[in-house]
Parts: C-alpha cells; structure tokens; sequence
C-alpha cells in the first residue's frame, strides 16, 4: 500500500477518530477550568507570574479560539469527512442488495450522524468568522445608529414587570429600527427576556439594563449640556474637552456599608446617590457621590445629576449560519436514533474486523 | 402542597436509603426473597417520589426544576426510574445494591439544598427549560446506570469468589450490553439537551453556545460517550475499555452537575 493511501487510511480511521475526541475532550476540560478572555495581570494577581505567563503561552485565555483548538477541530472534519466518503459507496450497495427497512435504513445511522456533527461544526465555525453583533443601549425616547448597518434604532418604551415580590418578571423594550437608505417608516417590535425579534435581518435581544441620570452642565449660570448619560459612560464637557465626567454608578437607595464603600439598600428611590469621577486632561480629580439637589463645582462650571431611569440594552446580532448549526444538531439527532434504535443486530468495523452485537 | 413535598421527601430519603439496606441484606443472605422486598421498597419509594415532584410543582405553580434542590431530587428521580427500567428488564437484582447507595447519595445531596421557593429570574422563564432539564434527567439516570454496571463490569472477575454473587450477576457479554443499552439512550437525551439548551440559549442570551463551563462540560461529557460508542466496534476495546469510559462519562456527569454549578462561575450558576 503507498504512503499516500497508508495517510488516507489513517485520517478516515477511527483509531484517528478516538484519539482526536480524547485530546478535545482534554482541551476543553483546560479551557473550562481557565477563566477566559483576561489580562495577563489578571492572571498573576489570581494565580502567579509564572501561571500567568504560561497560560498566555499556551493561549489557555482564549483555549477555544486557540490555533491548536481549531486545528484539532478541523481534523476530526477531515476525519468525519473522509470516513463518510470512503463508507458511502459500501452503504449504497449494501443498501441496494436488500433486506428489510429496518436492516437497510439502519446502517446508515452513524453516516447520517457524522453529516449532523460535521454542519454542526461548520455553521458554528463559519457564524463565529462571519457573525456581526451591535450593541445599543438608552433610555426610552433616544434614538441611535447600529453600527455599519445603515439602520436607526428609537427606544420607545422599557418596562420593567414586577412581582409583588419586587422580583423581576420581565423586561420588555418596545422598540422602532429604520432603514435609512430606503427612507421606510420603520418596523416596530416588542422584545423581551426569551423572546427576541427579528427585523431587517437582524435579531434583537433584550439582554441587561441599567441605571442612567440626566446630566446637566452649566457655565456661569448658562446650561452648556443637557443629557442622559448612563452608568458607566463619560460625559466631555464640550466647550473644554480636557474635562470629562464619569458616572461610575447610581445607587438608588444610597447607604455607605462600613469595610466595603456605597451600596443600595433597596431597589427603591429612596435615598439617589451619584456615584462619579472628575478627570482632567487623563488624571483623575477626584470621585464622591452626589446627592439629588446637589451641585459639583469645577471652576465655571456646575455639574447636576437629576432624573434616574432604567436604561434598556438591546443586543442585536446577525448570524446566517445558525440554522446550518441547528440543522446538524437535528441531524444529529436523527442519526443516533437511527443508529442507535433502528442499527442491525451485528455491525463489523471493517478495519478490525471487530464485532459488535451491541443492538 | 409544599408542606406535603417535605413530607413525602423526607418518607422517599427512608424508603431509598431502607430499599438500600434490603439490597445489602440481600447481597449477605443470599435469599432472592430479599432482593424482591428490597425492590418493592425501591418501587413505593419511586411512586412517593413522583408525587412529591408533583407536589413541588403545583405548590411553585411552575415546573419544579431550577434551582439546586429541584434539580438533585429529579435527578435522583431518574437515576431511580432508569435503574427499575434495567433491574425489572434484565431481572438483574444485584445492581440494586450498587445503584441503591448512588440515588441515596443524590436524594441526600438534594436534602442539603435549599428548598425555598423563589420565584424564576426572566432568563428561566421558557417552555425550552422543561424540554432541556427533563431530558437531562433521563440522560442522567440512564448515564448512572452506565456507571453502576461499568463497575461492576470492573469488578466482575473479583465477585467470582462470592459464589453467590458470581450467579446472580450476569456474565461480562451480558454486562457490556447492559451498559450499552443504557450508555444508548442517555447519549440521545444527552444530544436532545444540549440541542434544546442551545436553542434556549440563542433566545435568551443572543448565542446558542458562549463556551459557558456547563455547556463545556456536556460536550466534555457527550465526547466521552461518542468515544464510548467507537471503542465498542473496535476489536479488543470492547468491555473493559468501554467500561472504563462509561464509568468515566459519570464522572464527568457529576462534575458538569455539581463541580461546575459549585467551582466554576458561568451563566448556569444562578445565584
């Protein structure tokens, strides 16, 4: 036999087969026990310098996107792909000589669930390099643009849903996204936690809120701004750009926990506390909480915290392969029962000559 | 309703852990008369379990399985149901006194959780949560059984010793089918779960797999069993080989169930 069939033989094997799931399993079991997507100092401080060090070598911090991962990956596709063409044409004939439906269909179970494991894998793979996800986030009455796509989003209302409880029940945005280019009156949708919508080709999740104030400025008695800013964001003073706000965070019901710094209380809008830093050509100034009524001074200018209101964050993504992904997950599916159910009493593995009366 | 759940909980934890003792007793005396009692208290312990689940659900007003609590006293639930379903299938008694200690042990681990009904975060209210816990159940329960014979499958040349055990426990042919026959269905279940998580997933966090440690774990733990499927149409892998992986896979299950819900932080640990 050439070394060209030998290599053939090896990468359609099973023996190959077992041996790629076993090092993926491995992986995967490393990647899930390393904390993913960290610094390198977020790794010393955790671990040591030199575990720090070693997991960026090994891009443990990113185990799942790591070349070796994905290099395992595409082998066990070459693996899945050549045992299924070489397997084909005995499958044809065997099914063509006869025998019940029962004998006929049920050899073709672990073929049909390689074909699901394989567009599994290839819609995965192909959504995670394609995929576009945006981010868009305000209160209700805001608009703004997603992205590259060309489309306007308007928050025309988020609502909480209570509990008597004061647990949350749901969160629902209703939103309007218009298509800019052909000047459409836009589509309106609903979207809340499990229930996403989809409009112009993308999808729209209600993924997480927040805490947001309006934020006014003024310059010798003259408002300068007048904005909603939302914890977490930073707001540039615009006639002195050096001079930038940052709402750090907003406790609705303020208190100062002794050994741990401010918290809330309650949910409640008891006791508003405005939480910010003052940086000033990239130094930090100072941070200190504001109270309702309270005004910071920073030379001209005054500075006031007003009106919190939950702010809405919508996650919008496009990923035309999912459906690729799903389907092999069906496939899958309808495979193992195949195999697993409708499967002949005997299977021989060709390669050994091993016997199974497994069914 | 919920006052009759503890009650019947704490009646279900006597009976399995009672059901438990008989095996042993049976395994020592050696009379088949034993193990027949000791499976009709496995049995009565089963059916109280059942409506003790029932209970749970209609006293939360919703499908009892999502926090800690719920999901150990089904799980233990399944591995007790799979284990009637092989023990009554294959008249193969004995394994009752190896699984009997493996559901006590879970019905004990759902005893130590909280047991307070709190009503569902948005993210877990979704008809998908029923599909993907209840199949992960059945998974489980059939996976525990995998587990038990595998052991003994492991230990089978060991019992030849014990004259009684060695006729009562089939041979190691038999054996590798029995564990087979219930690797079988907890790999479809398994792949229905992750499939119907992933789709549940995709609806409530905006992507279907996101690396998450549990949904890592699963497909750690489908891997093994796929790798459980290969090595027995491969010659000379067949049995030990396989039995080992079987035995493995569970411990995998567990890990994914309690290690990754306690050690690692990921959007399946809802605290």
């Amino acid at each position: 036999m050439s070394a060209g069939k030998r290599f053939l033989r090896f990468i359609s094997s099973m023996r190959f087969a077992i041996i790629l799931l076993v090092i993926l399993a491995i992986m995967c079991s490393i990647g899930s026990l390393v904390t993913q997507n960290q610094s390198y100092s977020w790794y010393a401080a955790r671990y040591s310098e030199r575990t720090a060090a070693l997991i960026i070598a090994l891009h443990l911090d990113d185990a799942f996107h790591s070349w070796y991962f994905i290099l395992i990956t595409a082998f066990l596709c070459i693996n899945l792909l050549f045992c299924n063409i070489i397997r084909l044409p005995g499958l044809v004939k065997r099914t063509r000589n006869g025998g019940t439906l029962r004998e006929r269909l049920g050899i073709w179970g672990a073929w049909i669930t390689h074909v699901g494991v394989l567009l599994l894998i290839l819609g995965f793979g192909l959504g995670q390099f394609t995929h576009k996800e945006y981010v868009a986030y305000g209160v209700p009455g805001q608009t703004m643009a997603i992205g590259d796509t060309g489309l306007i989003l308007t928050i025309n209302d988020f609502r909480i849903d209570l509990r008597d409880d004061d647990t949350v029940e749901q969160y629902t945005s209703e939103i309007t996204v218009y298509d800019i280019a052909s000047g459409s009156s836009g589509k309106s949708a609903s979207v809340s936690v499990n229930h996403p919508a989809d409009i112009y080709g993308l999808r729209f999740y209600q993924n997480s809120t927040g805490w947001a104030a309006r934020v006014t400025v003024d310059k010798g008695g003259e408002a300068l701004q007048d904005t909603i800013v939302c914890a977490g964001d930073y707001l540039v003073v615009t006639d002195k750009p050096d001079l930038v706000i940052y709402f750090n965070a907003f406790y609705p019901d303020y208190v100062l926990v002794s050994g741990y710094g401010p918290a809330t209380a309650s949910g409640k809008l008891n006791n508003p506390g405005y939480l910010y830093s003052v940086y000033y050509q990239g130094q930090i100034l100072g941070m200190n909480v504001l109270f309702s009524g309270e005004v910071l001074t920073i030379d001209d200018y005054s500075v006031h915290f007003s009106e919190p209101q939950s702010y809405t964050l919508i996650q919008i993504k496009k990923d035309s392969f999912t459906a690729l992904a799903f389907t092999g997950g069906i496939i899958i599916l309808i495979g193992l029962i195949v195999s697993l159910y409708v499967r002949p009493r005997k299977v021989t593995d060709k390669q050994t000559g091993g016997e199974d009366a497994s069914s | 309703m919920l006052q009759v759940e503890n009650t019947l909980f704490t009646i279900v934890m006597i009976s399995y852990f009672v059901a438990m003792i008989a095996y042993f007793i049976y395994v020592a005396s050696k009379k088949d008369i034993v193990s027949k009692v000791a499976f009709g208290i496995q049995v009565f312990g089963f059916v109280l379990h059942t409506v003790a689940i029932v209970c749970r659900g209609i006293g939360a007003g919703r499908l009892p399985l999502t926090n800690q609590y719920e999901f150990a006293t089904s799980f233990a639930w399944g591995l007790c149901l799979l284990s009637l379903v092989f023990i009554i299938r294959f008249r193969f008694y004995v394994m009752g006194a190896f699984i009997s200690p493996v559901v006590f042990l879970m019905i004990g681990y759902a005893a130590m959780q909280s047991r307070e009904v709190r009503e569902l975060m948005p993210a877990l209210r979704s008809n998908w949560l029923g599909f993907h816990v209840s199949t992960a159940i059945i998974a489980y329960g059939a996976f525990g059984v995998s587990f038990v014979v595998g052991i003994i499958f492991l230990l089978r040349d060991r019992l030849k010793a014990h004259g009684f055990l060695d006729q009562h426990i089939p041979d190691k042919e038999k054996l590798d089918l029995i564990e087979y026959r219930s690797v079988a269905p907890g790999i479809l279940f398994l792949t229905f779960t992750i499939i119907t998580g992933a789709i549940w997933a995709e609806r409530a966090w905006g992507s279907y797999w996101s690396w998450d440690p549990k949904e890592t774990w699963s497909l750690v733990t489908w891997i093994i069993y796929a790798t459980y499927l290969h090595l027995r149409i491969r010659r000379g892998y067949k049995g030990k080989s396989a039995a080992v992986f079987a035995v493995i896979g569970f411990i995998c299950v567990l890990f994914t169930y309690v290690g990754v819900n306690t050690l690692l932080p990921g959007v399946h640990s809802y605290k």
